[in-house]
């Protein structure tokens, strides 16, 4: 199930980043990235 | 390059660099601090000696075994079941540093859940480690989490289940070692932990069980050792002999609705006398004020003070606090009373300690005086 | 002064100004909160503290995100107009009888998973254009949806409030069941009268169904179109009946339903259909994760504490005015937070009444949180699926009802003992 979840994860990491380079508006930038954070750090099994 | 492009690229290395920063500190947080082996100690095995599918899991965990000039009883003593709760892991890292048994044997596992040790809990502020000054230098200790690290144990299920009664509790419970007992063979991290400790118990006959807690002054079973029905002669005699000594302590039943924990399945599952013991930890509290190290060793807060004062409390808070040295020596001295009660009804099979700190010592000297300096040859 | 209470206004006023003077986002308003809170409540790591309380809301970042998928995928698939056109046909000649069976239908995602959020983005999104159709307004059905999402999270089986309530006095989650349905049952049926029977009896509900679109119902057919919501509820319900054989989790049961939706109705281009929902979502996530940086903030620095005991300070008769005040504005964090927070110091503080009693009806004013702005999370994701872009008009429909359910809970821990004897 771990590694399922990894890659549901990985998968809404994903997004993330589509949308924090896609997006043309600032304040979903500084969002995203602010999301990006603890899904990485996850995903990295370091936290 | 487009602008959205360039504010992307600078939001997401913000965002890297924090990580980076917060992902060194999280995977300092997980090399664990030196126990140094007292004279007492005459062997040194994992948990996965006694149940093979913990091996090389981060659920292993050392198992310090101090055998007695004399044969007797044996005692297994269970320190940082829940790492946010320091008294524990401190009263049982003192048995590896400083007891020597004239008689019976000493099994003592510092780190009951290792895991706990690797991480801290989200929102809860805690410190990440705490400094204990020793004449020869300082000695570093984790402040760890109630739980299993969830990168070792992800993700928890919406309820969790215990296992053997069926009874439900919020999912994040699934990573409480006190409450997956007796385990499970094939199960999560922490009930394969439960697990290997009970196979450690039935396998070496151990005759009291000893689990070392902390709970928060605003709880009410706090400064109390739980028992179970079979453990309670054995406590009732305890409790009597630590009011001797100027120790208060109340005795509880345990309950008998309330499953997975120690003091009621290592009683119903094996022959062990079990008993769990708690002290007042305020840095567990959710009354506390500013919560770092030095609540941690001092357990001064005064919000405690304060909610004493409104009669919220189920121990006595003034502005001395309760320092880790008072709560180590508690849970010393109820060990120290165990054992005695126990020889004094079982003469032929005896369990005596010997090297110990008092708990007037340990609160005259505090338990710096009483740790082996950090430069000795380490475990 | 003590240094907690000027601690607590420096983040607070930030947090204010970021929001309302300078138009940031509040996600980034509440993480310049916490790092002006951690810098000045000297922390001496206020990276790794404001990191590692975005860590309470892994799991739920995760679930949110998989529902908006499946919601927007079950939208663009075309299911979602064809099962409204269903319901409304079969079920309009009694519109009372419909808006409770349809008010208990938005909670039962809430009453299996424990979260407000999945009522709202499944069944809610499901529900919201059956109101609009019978004649309710936006705002109405935005208020009823997450009315109901919130008396879902709460009623039985899965109430996570409850647990964790439970969880800090040592009290195992049995025999809530008929306390939690006399909380949240009697107040769906008032609630579902009040804002949809009364708006929508003097419409000619037969023109109604005149105008319905059955198009793509007759060209997929019920059973393939309607599949994936029946699947991802069976999985739900399966889940909850034989934990110990299924155990998938929200956000895999989502996405699972997400790609049926794919494949059941009408073609769409999944990958953009994900991204527009991430982009919807992303704001309530940011929230989430600049929540957790604050609880974090306050934690460590005290600030909690401070409130903590301010709120048990007030005399014994007070309580649970302090009770009704106090949980509801914690909330405004997180509904857990206010449960955990706050909930278990005041359950401590009421010992010797009913305790089942008790814990239900504190649940029930913790839920209350998902009210509360900035995090609001019910309000915010029914207004998604309502279509209104401030929620905050909804919040003003919220105000009285959410006065009646705290006087309800408040009845119920009063008078905990004689409610206890009744079953």
């Amino acid at each position: 199930m771990l590694y399922i979840y990894l890659a549901i994860l990985a998968m809404v990491l994903g997004l993330t980043l589509w949308v924090l380079f896609s997006t043309k508006k600032p304040s979903l930038q500084v969002t995203a990235a602010m999301v990006m954070v603890p899904l990485l750090l996850r995903l990295l099994l370091i936290k | 390059m487009k602008k959205h492009t360039i504010t992307a690229i600078l939001c997401a290395a913000v965002a890297l660099i924090a990580a980076a920063i917060a992902g060194t500190s999280f995977l300092e947080a997980r090399k664990q601090t030196p126990i140094v082996k007292g004279p007492g100690v005459s062997e040194i095995k994992m948990l996965s000696d006694w149940f093979p599918g913990l091996k090389g899991s981060p659920g292993d965990t050392e198992v310090y075994i101090l055998r007695g000039a004399k044969p007797g009883a044996s005692m297994l003593v269970l320190g940082g079941t829940h790492p946010n709760e320091p008294s524990g892991h401190l009263a049982a890292v003192m048995l590896i540093e400083r007891a020597q048994l004239p008689s019976g044997t000493l099994y003592v596992i510092p780190r009951a859940n290792a895991s706990g040790f690797t991480h801290n809990d989200a929102q809860e502020g805690a410190p990440q480690k705490f400094t204990i000054q020793t004449p020869a230098g300082p000695r570093v200790f984790r402040y760890g989490s109630r739980a299993t690290n969830p990168i070792h144990q992800w993700p928890d299920p919406n309820v969790y289940i215990h296992a053997s009664s069926g009874q439900t509790l919020s999912g994040s419970e699934t990573r409480n070692l006190n409450r997956g007992y007796p385990g499970r063979p094939d199960g999560t991290l922490t009930e394969r932990i439960c697990y290997g400790i009970v196979q450690l118990i039935k396998q070496e006959n151990i005759t009291i069980t000893v689990d070392l807690h902390e709970a928060s002054p605003e709880y009410p079973v706090i400064n109390a050792i739980v028992a179970h029905p079979k453990a309670m002669s054995l406590a009732s005699d305890t409790v009597l002999g630590l009011e001797m000594q100027d120790i208060a302590i109340r005795l509880e039943p345990s309950p008998v609705n309330l499953r997975g924990l120690t003091h009621r399945e290592l009683g119903d599952f094996t022959d062990t006398l079990p008993v769990l013991m708690e002290t007042a930890n305020a840095s567990q509290g959710r009354l506390r004020g500013r919560t770092d190290e030095a609540l941690v060793l001092t357990g001064k807060d005064k919000w405690y003070v304060r909610a004493a004062r409104l009669g919220r409390l189920y121990v006595p808070y003034d502005e001395k606090g309760h320092p880790l040295d008072e709560r180590v020596g508690r849970h010393l001295a109820g060990i120290q009373e165990l054992a005695f009660s126990w020889t004094l009804s079982h003469e032929d099979q005896p369990l005596e300690f010997e090297g110990l700190p008092s708990y007037d010592d340990l609160m005259t000297d505090g338990l710096g005086a009483w740790l082996n300096p950090p430069s000795a040859p380490q475990s | 002064m003590s240094p907690e209470f000027l601690l607590f206004i420096l983040m607070v006023g930030v947090f204010a100004a970021g929001c309302f003077l300078l138009k940031w986002p509040v996600a980034a308003s509440m993480l310049v909160a916490a790092t002006a809170g951690a810098l000045a409540g000297g922390l001496q790591d206020p990276i790794r503290h404001l990191v590692e309380g975005t860590f309470g809301y892994v799991d739920t970042i995760l679930t949110i995100a998989t529902a908006m998928m499946f919601m927007m995928g079950f939208r663009d698939s075309g299911a979602l107009e064809a099962l409204t056109a269903v319901v409304v046909k079969r079920f309009h000649k009694v519109p009372s009888l419909l808006m409770i069976l349809l008010t208990l239908v938005i909670m039962v995602p809430g009453m299996i998973t424990g979260s407000s959020t999945a009522s709202v983005l499944t069944a809610g999104a499901v529900v919201a254009p059956m109101f609009f159709v019978m004649g309710m307004s936006k705002v109405d059905a935005g208020a009823l949806i997450s009315l109901a999402a919130i008396l879902g999270m709460i009623a039985p089986p899965v109430n996570i409030p409850v647990m964790i309530i439970g969880g800090g006095i040592d009290m195992p989650y049995v025999g809530f069941e008929i306390p939690l349905l006399l909380l949240t049952i009697p107040l769906a049926i008032v609630f579902a009268l009040w804002f949809g029977w009364r708006k929508v009896r003097g419409v000619d509900q037969a023109k109604v169904v005149e105008s319905l679109d059955f198009s793509t119902l007759q060209q997929y057919g019920a059973i393939k179109l309607f599949a994936p919501i029946v699947v991802v509820l069976v999985l739900m319900v399966l889940e909850k009946a034989f934990p110990r054989v299924l155990s998938l989790g929200m956000p895999l049961i989502f996405l699972l339903g997400t790609a049926l939706t794919w494949i059941a109705g009408k073609r769409f281009d999944i990958l953009q259909s994900a991204r527009k929902a991430m982009e919807d979502a992303l704001p309530v996530l940011g929230i989430l994760v600049g929540v957790g940086m604050l609880i974090q903030v306050m934690t460590a620095t005290g600030v909690r504490g401070f409130i903590v005991v301010n709120a048990l300070s007030v005399p014994q008769e007070l309580l649970l005015v302090m009770i009704a005040i106090s949980i509801p504005l914690f909330g405004a964090i997180s509904a857990f937070g206010a449960a955990s927070v706050l909930g278990v110091p005041f359950m401590l503080a009421l010992l010797g009444r009913d305790q089942i009693i008790t814990a239900a009806s504190l649940s029930l004013i913790a839920a209350l949180g998902d009210f509360m702005p900035p995090t609001a999370l019910a309000a915010i994701f029914a207004a998604k699926v309502v279509g209104i872009e401030k929620y905050g008009t909804i919040l003003k429909k919220l105000l009285v009802p959410a006065l009646l359910i705290i006087a309800v809970a408040l009845t119920f821990i009063l008078f905990s003992r004689q409610i206890r004897a009744l079953y």
